[in-house]
Formats: C-alpha cells, structure tokens, sequence
C-alpha cells in the first residue's frame, strides 16, 4: 500500500555495516500516514479528467492530457485499483470523440498505464520536481505511440510535434495535481479543532 | 474502504500479461478500422453515450462567446453594419447577374438537348467542436443520420467549399477539411479551365496542386474551382486562389500551393449539399467514352464563354 515508514527508508538507504541505530535519513521527509482511498473519489476524479479532455479546444493541441495526468496518479497511488483495463476502456471513447483511429488512444493509454504500474514504487520515493520527468517520460511514450501509429496508416503531418508540448504541460501540472488528488486522503481521522496543526 | 491486508500471493494476471492482452486488442482495432469500416457499429454507440456529455461541455464555450458578442461596442456594430450592406449591395448584382445567365445557360441547355441539372438540396448545420488531433482536420457538425445526412456530401461556407462528410453518427457527422493531407478533390483554374486534383498541402492550412508540368500555365492569384468532374462536388463552387508557383528546375513539376477561400476553423455555420455520390461504374462500361459528360463540358464551357 502507499503508507511508508520513515525508519524504514533510512534503513534502506544506510549501509549495512553501519553501527549506528536505523533513524531516519537526513533526505527523507517525514511521511503522513494516508488514509485509505475512497473508490468513489477516484472514479469521480477519472471522470472529471475526462471531461476536461472533452472541452472543445479546438486546434489547441498544446493543452496537456488531463485523463492521462490523472491516469498515471492514481496508477501510481492505487495501482490495485486502478489498472491498464480502465485506461483502454477510456481511451477508446477518447478516440470516438477525438475522430481519431479506434484503438489509437486505448493503445496510447494501456502503454501509460503499464509504465506507472511498473514504476510505481519507485516513483514515490522521489520529490514531486522529480516525479514529475517520469511522467513527462510516460507523457512522451502515449503520444509517440500514437504518432507511430498515424505513420505507419498514414503519413507524416507537418507540424505534428507541436503536440509533444502537451506532454511537457501535462507534467508542469503534475505537483499540483498530485496535492488536489492527495489532500482528501490527508485530512485528519477525526476533527479536532484544538489541533495545532 | 479497504482495511484489509492486501493479497500477498494471489494478484490477479500479472501486468506485462494484461500489457500484451490490452495492445492487441488495441492493435486489432485500429488494424480493422484503418483497413474496414467494420467498427461503424461500435463507434455510433459510443458516440451517442458521449453526446450529452459533448454537448454540455459546449456551453462554457458559448457562454464566453456569448458574452463577448455582448460586450462588442456600438462602434464595432456599425462597422459590421456597413460592411454588410456593402456585400448586400455587391451579392445583389451577382445575382441579377446568375438570373440573367441561369436564363442564358437554361436556353443553351435546350438548344443543346442536355437534361436539366439537379439542384442538390442542402442543409444548414452548426460547426460543433474541431477535433484536438494533430493528425487530421476534422471537425464535427450537429447532424447525423437522423436527418439523413450521409457520408460523401460536400460542405461549404459562404466562401466555398470546406470539405466533405467522411463519416456519419445518428446525431453528428464528421466533416473532413480540405486541409486534411487525406483530403482531394478534382478541380481546375477559372482563368483558363486547366483540370487538376487539389490535396491537403505540406503546409498547414494550405492545399497544393500535384502533378502538374514545371511549364504549367498557372499564376499565383489565379481563382481555383471545382471542376465537377467526380460527380460528387458541384461544378464552379469557389475553392482556393493561388498564393505561390515554384517552377523547380531539378524538379520535373511545379509546386502549385493554394490558400482556401472558405474559413477553414473559423466558420461556425455551413451547408452540407445532399448529393448522391454517383456508384462506380462497373469495369466493362469504365473504358466505354461517354457522350454526356461531353456533352456538358461543352455546355458549360460555353455557358463560361458567356461569362466572360
């Protein structure tokens, strides 16, 4: 599950001859203990993603990917929950409504979801600026997918790269999507207004 | 709310199992739907399911139009209205002048023994949304089949032509832009009736002439028009002018790119002609000359002669 102990993270990263006791490392932050996830919160936040896709943009192809942003948070935060089936379900009607090849985006997003489900572990170990380029690298690998797949049917587009920028926006946004999605899971169990916190 | 310890053993089909079974399925579709249009199905029942979801998400849009036409100020407005009455005035001489030559060409018709020429009905319909795809130029109208719309109809602005309807939902239709590098259509220079097949350009937004001589006689600012030759799009719609001529000497043709006439994104409402897409003919006849086009290309190059 996504709670980590601080003591074990030093452990880890202390050498194993050491003497001293395991304490926690000078990098490692202290960690909150998060509540359990509550099912209806993810699908309620997958939904709202997708509908902010759904916007007419337009030709502004640099928007980033919502779905795929909020996609890979919860693949890396509840990868038991939600998994590469939900992802291809999505992205098949992201390709009806996009009027692209059916399948071009249930591939894109399968191959995303793949990726976060395999990193998840280590994702979490760092800062949020360094998640971050992960999730451009996964950005990257959904929208070359499609563009390799539009080659190989099509041909080339001119000025079809000026899409990559939205992979560059989508993880800008990762930190602060990664506190909205985390904030219900760090509210206190019970409230307490005496809290100094 | 799980409070459970998580399965420690039993986790399901493991991932690259589920990454290879998802990519298939993936890869099959778009396999079929490049090749067949055997997903038709499939996809009208997803569009419906988002249709409301798709319409809704417009109203933010509209709101915000709706409130900048609102604050368009007075002077604005009367520009407008002056413009306007301007091309009023200006369309009204155009079309004293077509009644006058419908009549003209309607007697040559005659003297030439020529069947009529169909009026294609039209209908108006409303631009929803342009695709977010940096691969194509679609961009989606508010009509389906349910008002028997088809795949193949041309569709214009108050310009020309913008491009055709390539494939049909019941309650919305996907329009392909000229633009589209999939997109061409037959047509031929209203300076010197020169035919050639127009195609989505390299350039964004622009279309170009292909495989025509280094020699050809075309100048930039010429007028380019349908030529009708495919049957589908009506003959002497307005489709782009000329913007630039590259006579290559190392390349045996010119570089012919046209800039459409007609908004390619801008225009919000259009008409969609509801033409029957003629069927191919079977093999034996293809080879067989036929006298009525003939026929009408001489009637209406005659009917240009007029014109001019």
């Amino acid at each position: 599950m996504s709670a980590r102990w601080p003591r074990l993270s030093g452990a880890r990263s202390a050498p194993a001859a050491d003497a001293r006791p395991p304490t926690v490392s000078r990098n490692a932050r202290p960690e909150q203990v998060l509540r359990p996830v509550r099912p209806g919160f993810i699908w309620a936040t997958l939904g709202a993603a997708f509908l902010l896709n759904l916007l007419p943009w337009g030709r502004a192809i640099w928007v980033p990917d919502f779905f795929a942003v909020t996609l890979i948070f919860w693949n890396v935060h509840q990868p038991r929950k939600v998994g590469m089936g939900i992802a291809f379900v999505f992205g098949l009607l992201m390709d009806v409504h996009d009027a692209a090849l059916f399948g071009e985006h249930a591939l894109a997003y399968t191959l995303v979801s793949y990726g976060a489900i395999t990193l998840h572990r280590r994702i979490q170990w760092f800062p949020l600026g360094s998640q971050a380029v992960y999730v451009l690298g996964l950005l990257l690998v959904a929208q070359l997918a499609s563009a390799a797949v539009r080659l190989w049917v099509g041909g080339a587009t001119p000025g079809w790269w000026w899409g990559l920028l939205s992979s560059a926006l989508g993880a800008a946004i990762w930190p602060f999507l990664n506190r909205l999605l985390l904030a219900p899971q760090r509210r206190p169990a019970k409230r307490d207004d005496t809290r100094p916190l | 709310m799980e409070y459970g310890p998580p399965p420690l053993f039993n986790q399901g089909v493991s991932a690259r199992a589920r990454l290879a079974f998802f990519s298939l399925v993936a890869s099959a579709l778009i396999i079929i739907d490049a090749q067949v249009n055997a997903l038709d199905a499939i996809r009208n029942g997803v569009e419906i399911l988002l249709y409301p979801a798709q319409r809704a998400l417009l109203w933010p849009r509209d709101a915000v139009e709706g409130i900048a036409s609102y604050l368009t100020t007075l002077h604005g407005l009367q520009e407008e209205n002056a413009r306007l009455r301007q091309a009023a005035v200006e369309q009204s001489q155009h079309a004293l002048q077509a009644a006058q030559l419908l009549a003209e060409n309607d007697q040559l018709r005659k003297l030439a023994g020529v069947r009529e020429r169909i009026a294609a009905p039209a209908q108006v319909v409303v631009a929803l949304y342009e695709s977010r795809d940096p691969y194509s130029r679609k961009i989606i109208i508010d009509r389906g089949s349910r008002d028997h719309m088809r795949a193949g109809g041309p569709v214009l602005d108050e310009n020309g032509v913008v491009g055709q309807v390539t494939r049909v939902f019941p309650l919305t239709a996907e329009v392909t832009l000229l633009v589209d590098k999939e997109q061409s259509l037959p047509v031929q220079d209203a300076r010197n009736g020169l035919r050639a097949v127009a195609f989505g350009g390299a350039e964004p937004s622009t279309l170009e002439l292909r495989f025509l001589p280094a020699n050809v006689d075309v100048q930039s600012g010429d007028n380019i028009v349908t030529s009708g030759l495919d049957g589908v799009y009506p003959a002497g719609l307005p489709v782009a002018t000329v913007t630039r001529v590259d006579r290559d000497i190392k390349d045996q043709f010119a570089r012919v790119v046209l800039k459409p006439v007609a908004g390619m994104s801008s225009s919000r409402m259009l008409l969609v002609l509801m033409v029957d897409p003629p069927p191919l003919p079977p093999p034996a006849e293809a080879a067989r000359p036929e006298s009525g086009t003939s026929l009408r290309g001489n009637a209406r190059a005659g009917a240009k002669a007029v014109r001019r």
